[in-house]
C-alpha cells in the first residue's frame, strides 16, 4: 500500500529514530541506571561506585579549579616535551633505517622486539639519571614514544613510491633537499599514524610514572586522591583524562586525514 | 644449498654481525668510562658488575616463583581475553545492529590508556593478583574482539556459498567454515591481546609493588640494589622478548600458505 | 636506406657502456659496449625488445647508474651521477602527490633557490607549453594519466636542460592520448630546439619523431644498426600515413622482430629451466 510505504520510509530517513543509535542509547542508559542502583544500594563498600550525582558535582569542582589546570598544565607539558623529544630522535633514527638497507638489517630488529616492553619498568633507573622532578617523567615519556616513531617511519621510508626518490635524484637535490622536499611529505600518513601511537605511549609512560613517584601532574592528584580515599574525585579525573586521552588521539588522526583528501 | 641461497644468507648474517658487534663495542664502551670515572658507579652500575648480579638475583629472589606467578597472571587474563574477545566478535558478527552500534567503542578502549585507572581498580579488586588481571584484561580484550570480527568478516564469499550449496545448518557453517577460515586473523588479535596483557601485567606488578617480575624491580630499586634493578630490568625484557618471538613463530606456523 | 653519417657536433657522447649486473643466476651482461654521439637539436630514440637493455640504458646516460664501463660526457664534461645538462622523464608515475600542478613544476627551481615569483612565472610558462594552463592548482590526484604525465614533462623542461631523456615516458598511456601527446612532444621539440633522446618500443612512434634511430639487440644488448630517418620536418602525426614512413617501419620492424623472437625464445627457455629446477 503507498501510504504505508511512504511511513516506513519516514521512519528510517529519521536518524534520531535509527536503530543504531536507539540502541547505543539503550547501552549507555541501562549502564548509567545499573551504576547508579549500585551506588545507592550500599552492597559495595561505600564510594566504590559513587552516586551519578556524587561524580557530578566532583567534576564540576575538578574543573573550575585552577590547581587542576595548573598540574594539568604541568602533565601536558611533560607529555609535549617527551613526544617532541622522543619524536624527532624516531624520526631521525627511522629516516636512517629507512634509507639505508644494511643498517635496517644490522639494527632495526633491537627496535622491532624492544618495542613491545613494558617501559615503565625503566622508571627507576630514569630517576637515577634524572632525578625526582619532571625530567625523569619527560625521560620515560621519550623512552616509551622513541620505538613506535622509529618504526613508523623506517617502514614508511621503505614505502615511497621509488620513482620519486629518483625524480629528486634525477634534479641533484641535496641531502636535506630531499628529506624536507621529498622524504618527509611522501611519508604523511606513517609519520601522522607514528605520532598518534607515540602521543599515545608517551602519554601512558608518563602519567604512570607521575602516579609512581611525583609531587605534580595528574597522575600525582589521581594517587593522591586514591590515598585520601576521595573516590568521586578520582572518577571525575579518569573521565576527565580518558576523554583527552581519546581526543588527542582523533585529533591527530583528523589532522593526517584532512590533508589527505586531495592528495592520495 | 644454492648458490644464490648461499649468498643470500651471508648477505644476512654480516648486517646481523655488525648490529650485534655494535652492542658489544657499546657496552665495553660504557664499561670503561665507568672504570675511568666519566660516568659515576653510582648512577650506571658497570655491565659486567650487572651481569653477576645477575645470577644472584636469580638464586636469591626465587625468579622462578616470581617468573611463575607473572606467567599465571598472564595466562588467565589470556584465556579470558580469548574467550570472551572471541565470543564478543562472533556475537557482533553475527548480530550486526550490535556491530555498527559498538564497533567503534570497542576501537575507542583499545586506544584508551586503561592501565590508568589502575588507582581505581586497586580500590575495587585490592592491592592483588586480580587488579592486575583485570587490568590486563580490560586492556587487552579490544584487539581479540576487533580480529575476530574482521576474520569472521573476511571469509570469502565463494566460500561461504560452497556451505550454502551444502545446505549447512548456520551451526555447522559456522564451525566448519567460517569460524576455521577466521582462525588466522583471531590469532592475530590474540596475539596482540597478548602482548599488551603481558605489558600491562609487569607494568602493574611493577606499579603497585605486588606479584611477580614486575614487583621484583620495585623491590630490588626500592633496597638501592642498583646493579640488582639493572640486572632485573635486563631479565624482563629478555623474557618479553621470547614471548613476543615465541608468539610470532606459533602464528606463522599457524597461518595456512595462501 | 643512408646509413647514420658520423655526426661533428656532437652534444652527448656514449662511448663503449658495458653494464654488468650480478643476478641470482650468476653475472648477466645488460648493456655490451654501446657507443653513439647525439648531435645539437637533434631527436635520437633508441628502440628495441624488452629485455634489451635500454632502460638501464637511460639509467646510465641519466647518472642514476654508478657501476658500468665506458662513459658518457655531456658537452665534453664525463658524467658521474646525474648532470645538469640532462633532465629525466620516467616512465612510471612521477609527480609529487602532495604538491599543486604549478608547485610540482617548479620543483626543480625551488631546488636551486629561484625565488618564488620566478619561479611561479616560469612555471606557468611551461605549464602553459604542455597545453594544462588552467590547472595550476589541482593536484595530480585530480588529473588523467595523461596529464600527469605533462606536468612530469613540464617540470623537466623547467629545469631547462641542454638534453631531454625520457624513458618510454607514453608506455602507461592508452594509444590514441599517446599519439597526442607524441604531437604535443614534437611541437615543443621543434619549438625549443630542444636535443631529445628518447627510449621506447613503439616503432611508429620513434619513426615519426626522430631525426636517428638506434636499434638494440636482445640482451646483451649491442647497438645493431643506427638508421637516419630522412623525413621532412617540421613533423606532424599525419606523416604516419606517407609512403616514406612505411619504409622506415618495415625496416625497423624487421630488425626487430628477429631480436624480440630471440627474445621470446629465451623468455620460454628461462621458465622451462627454472621449473625443472624447481621440481
Amino acid at each position: 500500500m503507498v501510504e504505508t510505504g511512504r511511513l516506513r520510509q519516514a521512519a528510517v530517513t529519521a536518524p534520531v529514530l535509527r536503530p543504531v543509535t536507539l540502541l547505543r542509547v539503550a547501552i549507555i542508559l541501562s549502564v548509567l541506571a545499573i551504576w547508579e542502583f549500585l551506588a545507592q544500594s550500599g552492597w559495595l563498600y561505600r564510594d566504590v561506585v559513587p552516586s551519578l550525582m556524587a561524580i557530578g558535582r566532583a567534576l564540576i569542582k575538578l574543573l573550575t579549579q585552577p590547581y587542576y589546570y595548573y598540574n594539568l598544565g604541568i602533565t601536558a607539558a611533560e607529555i609535549g616535551a617527551a613526544l617532541a623529544i622522543g619524536g624527532l630522535s624516531g624520526l631521525a633514527l627511522g629516516i636512517i633505517l629507512g634509507a639505508n638497507r644494511f643498517l635496517s638489517k644490522a639494527f632495526e630488529n633491537y627496535l622491532y622486539y624492544l618495542g613491545p616492553t613494558p617501559k615503565i619498568i625503566f622508571f627507576p633507573v630514569m630517576i637515577m639519571w634524572f632525578g625526582v622532578g619532571p625530567e625523569s617523567k619527560i625521560a620515560l615519556g621519550t623512552l616509551s614514544c622513541f620505538f613506535p616513531v622509529a618504526l613508523s617511519v623506517a617502514a614508511g621510508m621503505r614505502q615511497i613510491d621509488k620513482v620519486l626518490i629518483r625524480v629528486g635524484t634525477s634534479f641533484r637535490a641535496s641531502t636535506a633537499q630531499m628529506v624536507f622536499k621529498i622524504y618527509l611529505p611522501a611519508m604523511r600518513h606513517p609519520i601522522i599514524n607514528g605520532i598518534r601511537l607515540g602521543l599515545g605511549v608517551a602519554l601512558i609512560g608518563t602519567l604512570l610514572a607521575e602516579t609512581k613517584l611525583s609531587n605534580k601532574g595528574i597522575g600525582f592528584l589521581i594517587i593522591q586522591a586514591y590515598g585520601i580515599f576521595d573516590m568521586p574525585r578520582m572518577y571525575a579525573m579518569l573521565i576527565v583524562l580518558f576523554v583527552l586521552a581519546v581526543g588527542a588521539n582523533a585529533l591527530v588522526g583528523r589532522f593526517g586525514g584532512l590533508h589527505s583528501i586531495k592528495r592520495n | 644449498m644454492t648458490a644464490a641461497a648461499v649468498r643470500t644468507t651471508s648477505r644476512n648474517f654480516v648486517p646481523a654481525a655488525v648490529g650485534a658487534g655494535t652492542l658489544v663495542v657499546l657496552l665495553l664502551l660504557i664499561e670503561l668510562l665507568i672504570r675511568i670515572d666519566v660516568i659515576s658507579r653510582f648512577i650506571v652500575p658497570p655491565p659486567s658488575e650487572i651481569v653477576a648480579s645477575l645470577w644472584r638475583v636469580i638464586v636469591e629472589e626465587h625468579i622462578f616463583r616470581r617468573f611463575f606467578l607473572t606467567a599465571t597472571e598472564c595466562l588467565t587474563t589470556g584465556v579470558m581475553i580469548t574467550v570472551l574477545g572471541i565470543a564478543g566478535g562472533v556475537l557482533m558478527h553475527r548480530f550486526k545492529l550490535l556491530q555498527q552500534a559498538c564497533e567503534t567503542w570497542v576501537a575507542g578502549l583499545a586506544a584508551a590508556p586503561v592501565v590508568l585507572a589502575y588507582p581505581l581498580f586497586m580500590v575495587i579488586f585490592g592491592r592483588n593478583a586480580w587488579t592486575i588481571i583485570m587490568i590486563g584484561f580490560v586492556a587487552a580484550l579490544p584487539p581479540v574482539i576487533l580480529k575476530t570480527i574482521e576474520g569472521m568478516a573476511g571469509t570469502r564469499k565463494v566460500l561461504v556459498n560452497v556451505g550454502r550449496s551444502f545446505n549447512l545448518t548456520a551451526t555447522q557453517q559456522f564451525w566448519k567454515i567460517l569460524f576455521p577460515a577466521a582462525l588466522p586473523t583471531i590469532f592475530v588479535g590474540v596475539r596482540l591481546g597478548l602482548i599488551f596483557a603481558l605489558i600491562n601485567v609487569v607494568g602493574v606488578e611493577f606499579l603497585i609493588n605486588y606479584g611477580g617480575l614486575g614487583q621484583l624491580i620495585n623491590d630490588l630499586a626500592e633496597r638501592y640494589d642498583l646493579a640488582g634493578t639493572y640486572a632485573a630490568i635486563c631479565f624482563v625484557i629478555l623474557v618479553s622478548v621470547l614471548f613476543f618471538m615465541a608468539l610470532e613463530k606459533i602464528e606463522r606456523w599457524l597461518r595456512p600458505v595462501d | 636506406m643512408a646509413l647514420a653519417a658520423a655526426p661533428t657536433d656532437a652534444i652527448l657522447v656514449v662511448d663503449s657502456v658495458v653494464v654488468q649486473f650480478d643476478t641470482a643466476e650468476g653475472p648477466i651482461i645488460a648493456v655490451d659496449d654501446v657507443s653513439f654521439k647525439v648531435r645539437q637539436g637533434e631527436f635520437f630514440s633508441v628502440i628495441g625488445p624488452s629485455g634489451c637493455g635500454k632502460s638501464t640504458l637511460f639509467n646510465v646516460i641519466g647518472g642514476l647508474l654508478g657501476h658500468h664501463q665506458g662513459n658518457v660526457s655531456v658537452g665534453g664534461e664525463t658524467i658521474s651521477g646525474p648532470h645538469k645538462s640532462i633532465g629525466m622523464v620516467f616512465q612510471e608515475e612521477s609527480t609529487f602527490p602532495w604538491r599543486t600542478v604549478i608547485d610540482n613544476v617548479a620543483f626543480p627551481l625551488e631546488l636551486v633557490g629561484m625565488l618564488k615569483a620566478k619561479r611561479a612565472e616560469r612555471a606557468r610558462h611551461f605549464i602553459k607549453m604542455v597545453g594544462l594552463d588552467g590547472f595550476e592548482n589541482r593536484y595530480p590526484g585530480e588529473l588523467s594519466g595523461g596529464m600527469r604525465q605533462r606536468v612530469s614533462l613540464a617540470r623537466t623542461l623547467a629545469s631547462e636542460p641542454k638534453i631531454l631523456l625520457m624513458d618510454e615516458p607514453f608506455a602507461a598511456l592508452d594509444e590514441q592520448t599517446r599519439l597526442l601527446l607524441g604531437d604535443k612532444v614534437l611541437q615543443i621539440q621543434q619549438q625549443l630546439k630542444q636535443t631529445t633522446l628518447l627510449i621506447t618500443h613503439n616503432i611508429t612512434e620513434a619513426v615519426q619523431m626522430s631525426d636517428r634511430i638506434l636499434v638494440m639487440t636482445y640482451r646483451p644488448g649491442k647497438v645493431k644498426r643506427i638508421v637516419d630517418i630522412d623525413l621532412p620536418r617540421p613533423r606532424t602525426s599525419k606523416i604516419v600515413g606517407s609512403e616514406a614512413f612505411g619504409r622506415y617501419v618495415a625496416q625497423i620492424w624487421n630488425d626487430l622482430r628477429e631480436e624480440a623472437s630471440r627474445g621470446m625464445q629465451d623468455e620460454e627457455a628461462h621458465v622451462l629451466h627454472h621449473e625443472s629446477n624447481v621440481s
